[in-house]
């Protein structure tokens, strides 16, 4: 940060600093009593002095406060008449300072109220400033840099002594410029409301304002590209009675630049009331800003952001981290062209030599550092989903690294291409690991991919074991983890493992490696803090200075205060910085995907509800969101969809601002399988297609989604009985799968297949995909698919003939335990009506005799179906038991279970029933 | 056109109502291109005619074609009535104001001309104002130089004057002087659009004040804008679209409007000058040396431009004459920023890169915002090795005016020494999209693309393809081409593009080891196709070329 330190000598005297020495005058006279004349009691005088010396603290500005900000201040920290009397007083003395002879004399009084070399010679009660106190250096400093002035320098403090009283007196608004800008992008703003209700808007753009300045964390617009229809999709599920709240939300959510700038500049303003404007302030300010940027980037508005931009870089120039937060904000709101072109002007201004709390390389060399620009730019392309460009900036960056010997910036280039290769299917790695010449061949399965990887892996989690780079260690760790969860040890040669024991996940090697990386947090308590940037400090020490006093500048406090609560305890140098927090939490997250895919739900849930409750604040939002969703995931799974629906408003409502959001995809999904359970195929397949369009189009990309988007499509096709298509989607899933690696994803598409099979009556075809599912299941270790997949397996048994019926039914018990343990809803009831359905095929059974055995697990599985408003297995199960009553001679149960088969089926083929909401929103 | 002589009249008028208002740098160009207007060869004794041009042997030798009159396209030109004066009622107090202002002792001359409501006396007293403020406001730029770089000097007349002139304009009582000084004003203060509007009233009534033309020009930054001008047709007009032309990189269009100019100003200096400027851009230097050989021979004491004759001088290594303009401009202005530039060339050109990054620093202590010497004090940090100072100074190049192309060539040239030519590539794309003819450009792409960390061929390919296309003068381009294809596997391409190279080094007599390659490898292409008559023909011209290796071919093809 070299480049933007003052020079040493650059203590300039401004209007500011005289108004300082006037009230210090005040504050010491020479040859007093111990409490000068408008003060009451000590402690006044000394809560005047206090306040000096926050001020003096906060001396090396580029921003001065104006006369009036300085009067209101005054106001604040005295009593009335005092407060009255001191503002007079220094009003009058400024305007009384009108020529250069003025200043002289001034500054040469100024310095009676010193003490001299020998302070132990005066009486106790006079009250003198020591000349080495902070007061008493800033008035030396004071005196110096007016000695040092040539007189064209006295004559410019003149004129602007004489524009500082003005303004106070016109009382200019301080923001004049920003209107300038400002212009445009109102107009954008308003174009957006031009075809809605004035009255309306206004009432909405107060309203947001008085919820800005209650909750900190919620003042913010978001960035959402649905339809209405879809989101309010749930606020019509539980029917709301408060229509015009729901109008405001729909009203929120169609003007995506909502914040205007006013409230953005009000909302610098208010921090700034702080003073709080030196040079490591602003810094401070910079790196509190690019944190928000980081953990929730739409949190800020852009053109608002961009104005306050602007208007710091015009005030300094030489700042150039401006443009880095320039760049972090285009990225965040996924502005391609000016992200590029900022984080290009950033690192040619600054040479990579600003700002990163990297350890520099001893002995710094004068070539600049632009490997670390080279890392940045991979990390845009990936962040903006150009895997291939990415790839060939970060093989850059690693060669760079390596011909600069920056071993720091090669361990987290490496993590940025592990990262890279882990998230998209990139077939050809070549370049990184050695041969130099490797032309792009077309995105194909490698096998040596994931071996590449592995080897990427442990090379860069041992160079930051090396270097000691304890938050990039943890966060390799917990992509180790990951590596882990999805891949076998060895790669899988064949269709289906030969000798399935040695072929499989190693849950321990994941539960080492998330172990690793919590260890490695606890260190952080005891180093110091390095990451904590003085600038943050310093504005909290000012915060606190305030805080006693109750000024009403810090109303943040009354709010949820989330945000300024963590960001004062980040700058308190013993605390945890909030980037390692960061990954603390997203172990808690890794933990919690972990135990989904390895089928226990409760650890699932626990590990994502210790990641709400306690990394809530450290985290950043997408985080937040990932483990909100597989609360409510978990939710509708054990709880039906009802409880879902609500839970996820309230995500809603919580993470407005997230982007690219998890939060809809979750909807999506809820809603998709409500539609499918109901039997709703068209609005199924139409929410199908709208999770598709959410995955980006580029080829290796957003995988995960389009897998899910293809599965869930085979899904459909199969609940309208087209088979053969269901059967056809479901086999290019699985050749996609083959190719990008993604063998967990494959067990359940060949789930699937068995599933499509035994649906249309090949229960022979679909045994051999059961099986192989099957041994999937066990090589990966994903127990609860396992379950899942034995009873399709003991379904088709069943299929073949009575005579498999024991075998069905021993395979069924044997799942059970798991199935009841932590299977779902839907899981368990299937399990119970499977059971039945083998006992009743069973000739040995004896309807007669062990009825209840099958009444009972029959009853349990209607009424959990009906939770999920599942009705084709709720149909199925009422007609099972309405069959077994009769044979039993029950005719009244049997007549109560017939209707409500009736029930279940009428609704299935009817699905468009008016008193059905989600129809009416279609 | 209007006849020499009207414009004649039209010009001695002007040169004195510009004066009277203190407006010296347009009545200074105005009588350069009086002086310009061709001489009537009957009135006059040869003694009239002897500075003026022509005579030169050289010019005449690069003069390409003769300006073959252009019939008047039936433009008819508005005959703008010359102003008439008002009657001076105050006539004593502005000539002392006049005075004043000519001593540069400008708030004495507003103060004289405090009461006075003529006309004339409004706008001299509100461009004396304005005058003095800029000049306090060069004077604070100095002394506040603010520890964060931060210079946000104003001229504090600004405001007041805005303040008259917009009152003056409501009522009507304006004329076109006060108008071009309330355009001024109103661009100083970012109302862009107002003030176009302003600039283009003021031109409209009164054209000849070139002054309200260059205001003008620098705000039409697009095509589009230019367009929308609304310019009633007169022969400044010409004078004005040819220099925005040029501003907006249509050189071509900005020649023929010159070309067809001189046809009534014969020999204006300027109009040389800036056909040299598009020459220049165009990169024909021969042409431009020309010219300003030319130029300083009837105007040796002219400083102006001549930064651009020192690049042409450096570009084509003329050491000695490089020197003799430096020591020329150094010894009649050595403090304009263009001298010092001048001087930090000669000392590049002598390798002493420290040295002229130290002139190169004075002349942008003099201009700060003089975008060539960032960019050639890039390239000097570019010599000396320093990339990270070159980046920095191209950058701000590049900021003060986004469209050089120069200074993002610079930027992508540094960061492919530093041996990051993919990150460098972002920077030569900026660099061919600004200016997308210069093969050099294009060929410095192709040639990042091909570097050993690259190698994405294909690429390159159509770099080298672009590049041959837009008149490759070191062809480079066709060579790689033929090498890179059979590279790659593709001699049908690979040969014929060696026999287009052929072609070309037949046709310019240049001979070397590219010719002995690519008869080598297209004796070898025609034998591997079975057309041996063709391999005879030209292994036979291989024997030209000393070497083993073409006995070699002759005899194996022979058999």
């Amino acid at each position: 940060m070299t480049g933007i330190l003052k020079q040493p000598g650059a203590f300039a005297i401004t209007p500011h600093k005289v108004s300082l020495c006037i009230l210090l005058k005040i504050y010491a006279p020479p040859a007093q009593i111990s409490v000068p004349f408008p003060f009451s009691s000590v402690s006044q005088h000394n809560r005047l002095g206090l306040f000096l010396l926050a001020l003096t603290k906060s001396c090396d500005d580029i921003l001065e406060p104006k006369l009036d900000e300085l009067i209101n201040q005054l106001r604040l920290v005295s009593q009335n008449w005092e407060a009255s009397w001191l503002i007079d007083q220094l009003i009058s003395r400024l305007s009384s300072l009108s020529s250069p002879d003025d200043l002289f004399n001034f500054f040469t009084d100024i310095r009676g109220i010193l003490g001299g070399p020998d302070t132990g010679a005066i009486e106790d009660d006079q009250v003198i400033l020591d000349a080495n106190s902070n007061l008493g250096l800033f008035l030396r400093r004071c005196v110096l840099a007016f000695n040092l002035l040539p007189f064209e320098g006295v004559c410019h403090l003149l004129t602007n002594l004489g524009i500082y009283c003005k303004e106070e007196f016109s009382s200019c608004p301080p923001y004049e410029e920003t209107s300038l800008d400002g212009s445009s992008s109102n107009l954008e703003t308003y174009s957006e409301y031009e075809n809605m209700d004035l009255e309306n808007f206004v009432y909405e753009k107060v309203s947001e304002e008085i919820e800005a300045r209650k909750e900190a964390s919620e003042r913010v617009p978001f960035h959402l590209h649905t339809p209405n229809a879809l989101l309010s999709l749930v606020d019509d599920i539980n029917v709301a009675a408060d229509s015009a709240s729901k109008q405001t939300d729909k009203v929120r959510v169609a003007s995506p630049y909502e914040d205007p700038p006013s409230n953005m500049i009000q909302d610098i303003d208010s921090s700034g009331a702080v003073f709080l404007r030196s040079n490591w302030q602003v810094q401070g300010y910079l790196q509190e800003q690019a944190d928000t940027i980081e953990k929730n980037g739409s949190a800020i508005s852009l053109n608002g952001f961009e104005i306050i931009l602007r208007q710091l870089q015009k005030l300094a120039p030489e700042l150039h981290r401006v443009h880095f937060l320039s760049y972090l904000n285009g990225l965040s709101h996924d502005d391609y062209s000016a992200a590029l072109e900022n984080l290009h002007c950033y690192f040619d201004y600054s040479a990579g030599n600003e700002g990163f709390d990297f350890i520099p390389p001893a002995g710094g060399n004068s070539f600049g550092r632009y490997e670390i620009a080279l890392l940045c730019l991979g990390m845009m392309h990936f962040h903006f989903g150009h895997p291939k460009l990415a790839l060939e900036v970060l093989t850059e960056a690693v060669r760079v690294s390596q011909q600069h010997s920056n071993d720091t910036c090669l361990a987290y280039t490496l993590a940025a291409i592990s990262n890279l290769l882990f998230e998209n299917g990139i077939s050809s790695t070549a370049g990184i690991l050695g041969s130099s010449y490797s032309p792009f061949t077309s995105m194909g399965i490698s096998l040596s991919v994931q071996q590449q990887l592995f080897v990427l892996l442990r090379g860069s989690l041992k160079r930051a074991e090396n270097l000691k780079l304890k938050r990039l260690l943890a966060s390799n760790h917990l992509a180790m983890a990951k590596f882990d969860l999805t891949h076998v040890q060895r790669p899988l040669l064949s269709f289906g493992p030969k000798s399935s024991l040695k072929l499989s996940t190693c849950p321990v090697n994941v539960c080492k490696e998330l172990r690793l990386s919590s260890h490695l947090i606890s260190d952080f308590s005891s180093e110091s803090s390095a990451m904590t940037i003085d600038g943050a400090f310093s504005t909290t020490w000012l915060r606190n200075l305030q805080k006693p006093r109750g000024s009403l500048i810090l109303c943040q406090e009354n709010g949820s205060g989330n945000s300024s609560n963590v960001s004062q305890f980040c700058a308190q140098p013993t605390s945890i910085p909030g980037s390692v927090l960061q990954v603390l939490g997203s172990s808690y997250i890794l933990r919690a995907t972990a135990w989904e895919l390895y089928g226990s739900t409760p650890m699932a849930r626990i590990n994502a509800l210790v990641h709400t409750t306690c990394f809530a604040d450290a985290s950043s939002s997408s985080d937040a969101a990932l483990a909100y969703v597989k609360l409510i995931q978990h939710l509708a799974v054990f709880k039906g969809y009802k409880e879902a629906f609500s839970a996820l408003k309230i995500a809603e409502d919580k993470f407005l601002s997230v982007s690219k959001s998890q939060i809809l995809l979750l909807k999506l999904q809820l809603l998709h399988e409500h539609a499918l359970h109901r039997g709703h195929l068209k609005l199924a397949q139409k929410l199908c297609d709208e999770l598709g369009v959410l995955a980006s189009p580029v080829t290796g990309v957003d995988m995960e989604l389009k897998t899910e988007a293809s599965l869930r499509h085979a899904r459909t096709l199969l609940a309208a009985k087209q088979f053969r298509e269901a059967a056809s989607v479901a086999h290019s899933l699985f050749c996609m799968c083959y190719k990008y690696n993604l063998q967990v994803e494959n067990a359940s598409v060949l789930l699937l297949l068995a599933e499509i099979h035994k649906k249309s009556g090949n229960a022979v075809l679909g045994l051999p995909y059961a099986l192989a599912s099957l041994s999937f299941c066990i090589s990966f270790n994903l127990d609860l698919l396992k379950a899942s997949a034995t009873l399709t397996l003991a379904e088709l048994w069943l299929s073949l003939g009575s005579s498999h019926a024991t075998r069905a039914l021993n395979l069924v018990h044997g799942a059970f335990p798991i199935i009841l343990g932590h299977g779902g809803l839907e899981l368990r009831s299937r399990a119970y009506i499977v059971e039945a359905k083998c006992y009743l095929c069973d000739t040995n059974f004896n309807v007669f005799e062990d009825s209840n055995l099958v009444i009972d697990s029959l009853r349990q599985a209607s009424q959990e179906l009906q939770l999920l408003e599942f009705h084709e297995l709720a149909a199925e199960a009422f007609y099972l038991m309405a069959m077994i009553y009769d044979k039993l001679g029950q005719l009244e149960e049997r007549e109560e279970a017939a209707s409500s088969f009736q029930e279940h089926i009428l609704a299935l083929n009817n699905p468009q029933d008016p008193n059905d909401p989600l129809v009416s929103i279609y | 056109m209007s006849s020499k002589e009207s414009c004649r009249t039209e010009l001695r008028i002007a040169i004195r109502q510009l004066t009277d208002r203190c407006l010296y740098s347009a009545s200074k160009w105005a009588a350069e291109q009086l002086v310009g207007i061709e001489q009537d060869p009957a009135k006059f004794t040869p003694s009239n005619t002897r500075f003026q041009r022509g005579s030169s042997s050289i010019r005449r030798k690069y003069r390409t074609h003769e300006i073959t009159a252009t019939p008047t396209t039936g433009v008819s030109y508005i005959a703008t009535p010359v102003m008439e004066e008002d009657e001076l009622v105050d006539a004593d107090f502005y000539l002392l104001a006049k005075s004043y202002f000519d001593c540069r002792e400008y708030k004495r001359a507003a103060h004289v001309l405090r009461d006075q409501i003529g006309r004339k006396s409004v706008f001299l007293r509100s461009y004396a104002l304005y005058m003095a403020g800029e000049k306090r406001k060069e004077e604070e730029m100095i002394e506040l130089d603010g520890p964060l770089g931060k210079s946000d000097a104003m001229n504090q007349e600004l405001v007041s004057i805005e303040r008259e002139l917009s009152t003056l304009r409501k009522n009507g009582t304006v004329d076109p002087f006060c108008l071009y000084l309330y355009g001024l004003v109103l661009k100083q203060k970012g109302n862009e659009n107002l003030a176009r509007t302003v600039l283009v009233e003021s031109v409209n009534s009164y054209p000849w004040n070139w002054n309200a033309w260059t205001e003008l020009q620098s705000l039409c930054t697009t095509v589009d804008i230019l367009n929308s001008l609304n310019l009633s047709s007169h022969w400044m007009k010409d004078f004005f679209l040819a220099s925005t032309y040029q501003e907006l990189r249509m050189h071509n269009e900005s020649l023929t409007k010159y070309e067809y100019l001189l046809g009534t100003f014969g020999f204006s200096n300027y109009i040389q000058a800036q056909i040299a400027k598009a020459q220049y851009s165009l990169r024909e230097f021969d042409q431009v040396e020309a010219i300003f050989e030319e130029l300083l021979r009837t105007d040796p004491y002219r400083v102006e431009d001549m930064d651009m004759y020192s690049n042409v001088l450096y570009a084509k290594e003329c050491f000695s004459a490089l020197s003799y303009l430096a020591h020329r401009v150094f010894m009649t202005d050595k403090y304009r920023p263009e001298s010092c530039c001048i001087i930090g060339n000669y000392y590049s050109l002598k390798g002493q890169h420290e040295k002229s990054v130290v002139y190169f620093r004075r002349a942008l202590k003099l201009n700060k915002n003089y975008l060539s010497a960032w960019t050639l004090m890039g390239h000097e940090f570019v010599e000396m090795k320093n990339t990270p100072a070159a980046v920095d100074a191209y950058r701000r190049a590049v900021d003060i005016d986004p469209c050089d192309y120069r200074a993002w060539y610079g930027l992508g040239q540094a960061y492919e020494m530093m041996g990051m030519p993919f990150y460098a590539l972002h920077y030569f794309k900026k660099s061919v999209f600004l200016q997308p003819n210069d093969s050099r450009l294009w060929i410095a792409m192709a040639q990042c693309y091909e570097t050993d960390q690259l190698r994405m061929l294909d690429e390159a390919i159509k770099c080298y393809r672009r590049a041959s296309n837009c008149n490759d003068r070191e062809a480079i381009a066709l060579h790689q081409l033929a090498k890179l294809h059979s590279e790659l596997g593709r001699p049908e391409e690979a040969a014929f593009y060696y026999r287009k190279d052929l072609e070309r080094m037949e046709s310019e007599e240049r001979e070397g080891p590219n010719m002995v390659e690519a008869l080598l490898y297209l004796a070898k292409y025609y034998k591997s196709q079975k057309r041996f008559e063709e391999a005879e023909v030209y292994c036979t011209r291989l024997l030209d070329y000393t070497g083993p290796v073409s006995l070699k071919y002759l005899t194996t093809i022979s058999i």
